[in-house]
């Protein structure tokens, strides 16, 4: 079991957010869910985060905004976007601006895992 | 004889007048005009304007009994035996009789006139009579019938002004003449009298000149009228069968029934048939037996009958009819109806292919919009399938997990049954509102049809940045309408809201959606973008294929007014005072009985509500 590793979601879907905790829970991580940008930016679990998994589209700021402002504020951390919207041009975009990975709703676990291990290297 | 006698002094006239004939005639005895032998007291310009039109109108239907004809007064200076005058009556009689036989058998007026012409001749010597009939103008004779005359002499006069005609022959002395008028007073002919004699004229009874010219009146105005009846039996039975329409009476308690020709053809049924109840049964289509009987029972009650309803043909093609009759009673009470029935077949099969069109046209429209939609209804599906696959996977962990996680395990298989319907009642959402059959008229709640849009829009708001603000009014009456179509048409207005504000980049992109209660009774409701506004020319908005969009056909705003009016309700567009444009369509209320049909109202669960309040 991996302790500590905290992988946080902001996703305002709830079968989103109920379902991939327990899926990361079941690979080893901690999890903590956020509705939104908003509230996970007012949490106390942004220097905690070693890997965000975020939603692109958001109620009030979007996941790329999350993005800059995580910048602004010196925050490195890992992120793994998730869409329900495919379009590979915003995908290449996004990785071209430092995103680990970009997964198109539904995904599979094996996806998922590669992305993880992508974002959180220390991990093995 | 009760005709009004006027002596007029001065002109030293006789001017005999009854109902039908006005006789002008120089008084016996005095003499003719001399001269050039024109006819003058025949133009209608020169018979003497009459005092007034006598009450006493026995004359004719004297006349017409036949017997009277014997009662012939005789001008108290004319000396005749009474076996003349006797033959006079018989031969007027007998005229008669020629005037009142039934139609088939009845001779041609020319014949009757004719007759009548020979008669006068034998009854009054040196007197020669002529009828000249004329034409539709009034102005000219078309036919003059003087079988005493020279021949040649009546064709001569044919094709004459009445104003101006010249005599046929010097050998004759026009005396006098009397115009007949029809019942409507026209002049449609004159019975003009002439002497052939030495010297002058013999006297004559003016009595005889006036009943012969009565006679004359009678036959035309009887030939006349018939003619009219015939020609108007011949219209109606032409205008029956261009409206395919018939006419029928009925007595419910006999089951007598009158059944015109075109409804034979319309029945398809030999007219040599004698109609009868059981015979229209036979062709009324076995789905519309009830309804029919339900006609045929409230026609014992009296009251009017409607009722459209199909036929089946030998051929087994289909008609549909329209029927309406109203009950009379007679004088001894019973029941009779007089009713039309009209073959609307074309009209209804019209009426179907327009409305067929007319919901290829939405369905169309609406497919254009799933293109636009796409992407969101992607989002859409793909949301719940995420949950559906990461789900299984947590579950399939816990399960193999040492020891394992049942009740994890339970709650995620949980999670995928709901995320499965979830998934299934967004496809199910947009199958209702892609299907291509629409609904049938149901009672409407606006704000909740509305609502279901909304959802179904917000994730493509979301991706073009659209701030979407909802108000709808509490407690809004019910519509009657077709759900599918009308949110076809919130879903074309929010659209193209969209759409308006898409290069939108100095101001958000605020769209307004509102329901209110209509001034009128009914509901309203608006879509208010800060977009790009109305062209110049909005009323062209309305027109298929009018577009400012790089895709999409242009019949959004077309189809969506059409419904809404099919709605008995109205689309429009405004321009914002500000920047953008407002579009609203109001409808009425549904009617009470609508209302009643969906029962008491029940607070609206949704089953999806729980799942979808998120999106």
């Amino acid at each position: 079991m991996l302790i500590g590793l905290l992988v946080t979601v902001v996703d305002d879907d709830q079968s989103v957010r109920e379902s991939l905790p327990d899926l990361l829970r079941q690979l080893g991580y901690d999890v903590q869910a956020f509705f939104s940008a908003e509230e996970f930016l007012n949490s106390p679990w942004v220097g905690e985060t070693r890997c965000l998994i975020l939603d692109i589209a958001l109620p009030g700021m979007s996941g790329p905004e999350l993005q800059r402002e995580l910048a602004r504020r010196g925050h490195r951390i890992p992120i793994v976007f998730i869409t329900a919207m495919e379009d590979d041009t915003i995908r290449h975009r996004l990785l071209a601006q430092g995103a680990v990975d970009c997964l198109f709703k539904p995904f599979i676990e094996a996806d998922l895992i590669k992305a993880l291990d992508a974002a959180i290297p220390t991990r093995h | 004889m009760n005709a009004t006698n006027v002596y007029r002094a001065d002109a030293s006239e006789f001017v005999a007048h009854s109902r039908r004939t006005s006789l002008v005639c120089t008084e016996a005895g005095t003499t003719a005009p001399e001269g050039p032998n024109k006819l003058e007291p025949c133009a209608p310009s020169a018979v003497p304007v009459l005092p007034e039109t006598p009450r006493n109108a026995a004359a004719v239907p004297e006349v017409m009994g036949g017997s009277s004809a014997t009662k012939l007064v005789f001008n108290p200076g004319w000396e005749r035996e009474d076996s003349v005058a006797m033959s006079v009556g018989l031969g007027i009689a007998q005229i008669v009789e020629m005037i009142r036989e039934p139609l088939q058998q009845r001779r041609p007026l020319p014949a009757v006139l004719d007759a009548l012409c020979r008669l006068f001749d034998a009854s009054v010597e040196g007197y020669f009579s002529t009828v000249l009939l004329v034409d539709r103008t009034r102005a000219r004779v078309r036919r003059a019938l003087g079988p005493g005359l020279h021949s040649g002499c009546n064709e001569l006069i044919e094709g004459q002004l009445v104003s101006c005609m010249e005599a046929p022959t010097r050998n004759f002395k026009p005396l006098g003449s009397s115009p007949i008028f029809s019942l409507t007073g026209e002049l449609v002919g004159i019975f003009a009298i002439y002497w052939r004699g030495a010297g002058s004229p013999k006297p004559c009874a003016p009595a005889l000149l006036q009943q012969f010219s009565i006679m004359v009146g009678i036959a035309i105005e009887r030939a006349r009228t018939e003619e009219a009846l015939k020609r108007s039996e011949a219209q109606l039975a032409r205008a029956q069968q261009l409206s395919s329409l018939g006419s029928f009476s009925w007595r419910p308690a006999t089951d007598e029934i009158m059944w015109s020709e075109e409804l034979y053809r319309i029945f398809e049924l030999d007219p040599a048939v004698p109609m009868t109840l059981d015979l229209i049964r036979a062709r009324v289509h076995p789905e519309d037996n009830a309804r029919f009987r339900e006609v045929t029972d409230r026609a014992q009650t009296g009251s009017d009958l409607e009722c459209e309803h199909r036929l089946r043909m030998s051929n087994q093609s289909v008609k549909y009819v329209r029927l309406v009759a109203h009950g009379t009673r007679d004088e001894e009470g019973q029941l009779e109806y007089i009713g039309a029935i009209q073959d609307v077949t074309p009209r209804r099969l019209s009426d179907e292919a327009l409305d067929k069109a007319r919901a290829e046209l939405a369905h169309v429209a609406r497919v254009s919009s799933l293109g636009a939609l796409t992407a969101s209804i992607a989002h859409e599906v793909n949301q719940p399938l995420s949950g559906i696959v990461t789900n299984a996977s947590a579950c399939l962990r816990m399960l193999a997990a040492d020891p394992p996680d049942l009740e994890g395990a339970r709650e995620t298989a949980r999670r995928t049954i709901r995320d499965g319907q979830r998934a299934s009642n967004v496809i199910a959402r947009l199958r209702a509102l892609f299907r291509k059959k629409s609904a049938p008229i149901e009672s409407v709640d606006l704000n909740e049809a509305t609502e279901e849009v909304i959802t179904l829009l917000s994730s493509e708001f979301q991706r073009t940045g659209v701030i979407l603000g909802v108000e709808l009014a509490e407690g809004l009456p019910s519509v009657a309408g077709d759900r599918v179509q009308l949110q076809q048409v919130v879903l074309n207005l929010l659209l193209n809201a969209s759409e308006a504000m898409r290069d939108i980049d100095d101001r958000p992109k605020r769209l307004a959606i509102k329901t209110e209660r209509d001034v009128e009774d009914g509901v309203r409701l608006r879509v208010r973008d800060v977009g790009a506004g109305l062209p110049e020319d909005s009323k062209r908005l309305f027109q298929a294929f009018y577009t400012t969009k790089s895709y999409g056909m242009g019949i959004g705003l077309s189809v969506s007014r059409s419904i809404i009016e099919n709605h008995h309700g109205r689309l429009w567009a405004e321009p914002n005072s500000g920047p953008g444009a407002t579009f609203s369509f109001c409808i009425p209320r549904a009617p009470e009985s609508e209302r009643r049909a969906k029962g008491p109202s029940i607070p609206a669960v949704r089953p999806t509500e729980h799942v979808m309040s998120n999106l």
